[in-house]
């Protein structure tokens, strides 16, 4: 087998390792061995990129409005926010409860973000790893904040909130690479909002 | 964990839910919608990296379940056939913004021009250990919405190459050959990526 005949078959055989002639190829030649150590790099790294964040309510709120103007959902049901759904335009008001529990909570994380240093990985020097403290003291008062839920509710955000911090530490990474790239840094800010978005749904909303 | 004994609210389970929601009962299709929102909402957002525009597609396939659920048989997994249902609401939606090979045809073959040149004799260093989660997803962002959609179903979702065919309505080889595809085009990508900043420096 050559590289154009291992190539050909590639596709078919990269997850199952394929039969004794394309592994002896395989080991046998450089190239191709390098070109299928960096695919499995990519599909490795992709599953690094899961899961995302919940869409916002406005999702929710939007097709029960849909929904209610079609006539297919009861009137006036109260939704998952503490909103109420009608069929008038106004449908998306919140009750002053909501909105007191929604400034609350956005005043709560501002605080917080003012505070906040995204979490280095542990090759950074131990200089910077002195700047850490204030964001792992953050997220543990998150966290111990939660230990009145459930357990399963409570990993979920001790999962969700390292897996956005990891998020930040990348962005972060990519815009002290190249503090012009205008890309990396909206990347950042994706991923501070997504902490914000923890935050929110852990201080009012509550996960699905 | 099986569909028939997942309990997803109050009780329920998503089988049962999934036969309430046929009858028009808003709450197990609340209860559907927290079950599934996030994945849905992930593959609207990857395929589009916007989320104004996520969110609406979002809306539109949970909208198009909602009318369309009592059509669901049963004869796959309901997360495939609602990911399927929701594949064609991003392509439809690709497809109306003018952007090229978006159909399901066309997402399965995309134009040749776009295809990854085969690697023979070609040598450099391996990327493992030189990207990161931004690169990764700027690269996933540069590919052709054909060699997108089957890569973030198979290798960031984790659907299998048989779903994916059920989903795209192709066959399981064209699945894997397509998915190959996307990889060899991303490693394309992040080489070039990876030289671009090697430059800089």
């Amino acid at each position: 087998m050559n590289c154009q005949q291992f190539q050909e078959v590639l596709p078919y055989i990269i997850e199952s390792g394929g039969n004794h002639e394309a592994q002896e190829h395989l080991d046998t030649c450089p190239s191709c061995a390098e070109l299928v150590q960096d695919l499995q790099y990519i599909a490795q790294q992709a599953k690094l990129l899961l899961p995302m964040h919940d869409p916002s309510p406005r999702v929710w709120a939007g097709i029960e409005q849909s929904l209610n103007r079609q006539g297919m959902l009861q009137e006036g049901r109260l939704s998952l926010l503490g909103h109420t759904t009608t069929i008038s335009t106004q449908s998306k008001s919140w009750t002053p409860l909501g909105w007191m529990m929604a400034f609350l909570a956005s005043a709560a994380f501002a605080v917080l973000l003012i505070n906040y240093r995204p979490q280095l990985p542990p090759s950074q020097s131990s200089s910077q790893n002195m700047d850490v403290q204030p964001a792992v003291t953050d997220d543990q008062i998150l966290v111990s904040q939660l230990a009145q839920r459930a357990p399963a509710e409570r990993k979920a955000y001790e999962d969700s909130l390292r897996e956005v911090n990891a998020y930040i530490t990348d962005a972060q990474a990519a815009v002290n690479q190249d503090p012009e790239d205008v890309a990396a840094r909206a990347r950042l800010l994706d991923a501070h909002q997504q902490k914000e978005m923890l935050y929110e749904m852990a201080t009012v909303r509550g996960l699905p | 964990m099986t569909q028939a004994k997942k309990i997803i609210a109050s009780g329920l389970t998503e089988a049962e839910a999934i036969e309430r929601a046929k009858g028009g009962d808003a709450e197990s299709f609340e209860a559907l919608y927290g079950l599934h929102k996030r994945r849905v909402y992930s593959l609207c957002l990857r395929m589009t990296s916007n989320t104004a525009e996520a969110e609406d597609l979002t809306q539109e396939a949970f909208l198009q379940l909602y009318r369309k659920i009592a059509t669901f048989r049963g004869e796959s997994a309901f997360s495939t056939w609602l990911h399927r249902l929701s594949v064609n609401v991003v392509l439809m939606h690709l497809r109306k913004k003018g952007l090229p090979e978006v159909s399901l045809d066309e997402a399965l073959e995309p134009q040749h021009e776009d295809g990854p040149r085969k690697d023979i004799g070609a040598r450099d260093n391996v990327l493992a250990g030189s990207i990161d989660r931004v690169n990764l997803e700027r690269a996933i962002e540069s590919l052709p919405p054909g060699y997108r959609i089957i890569f973030v179903l198979h290798d960031i979702e984790g659907y299998e190459h048989n779903e994916i065919a059920e989903m795209m309505g192709c066959s399981i080889g064209n699945s894997k050959s397509q998915l190959h595809k996307a990889r060899m085009k991303l490693r394309e990508l992040l080489k070039l990526s990876r030289a671009e900043k090697a430059v800089r420096r």
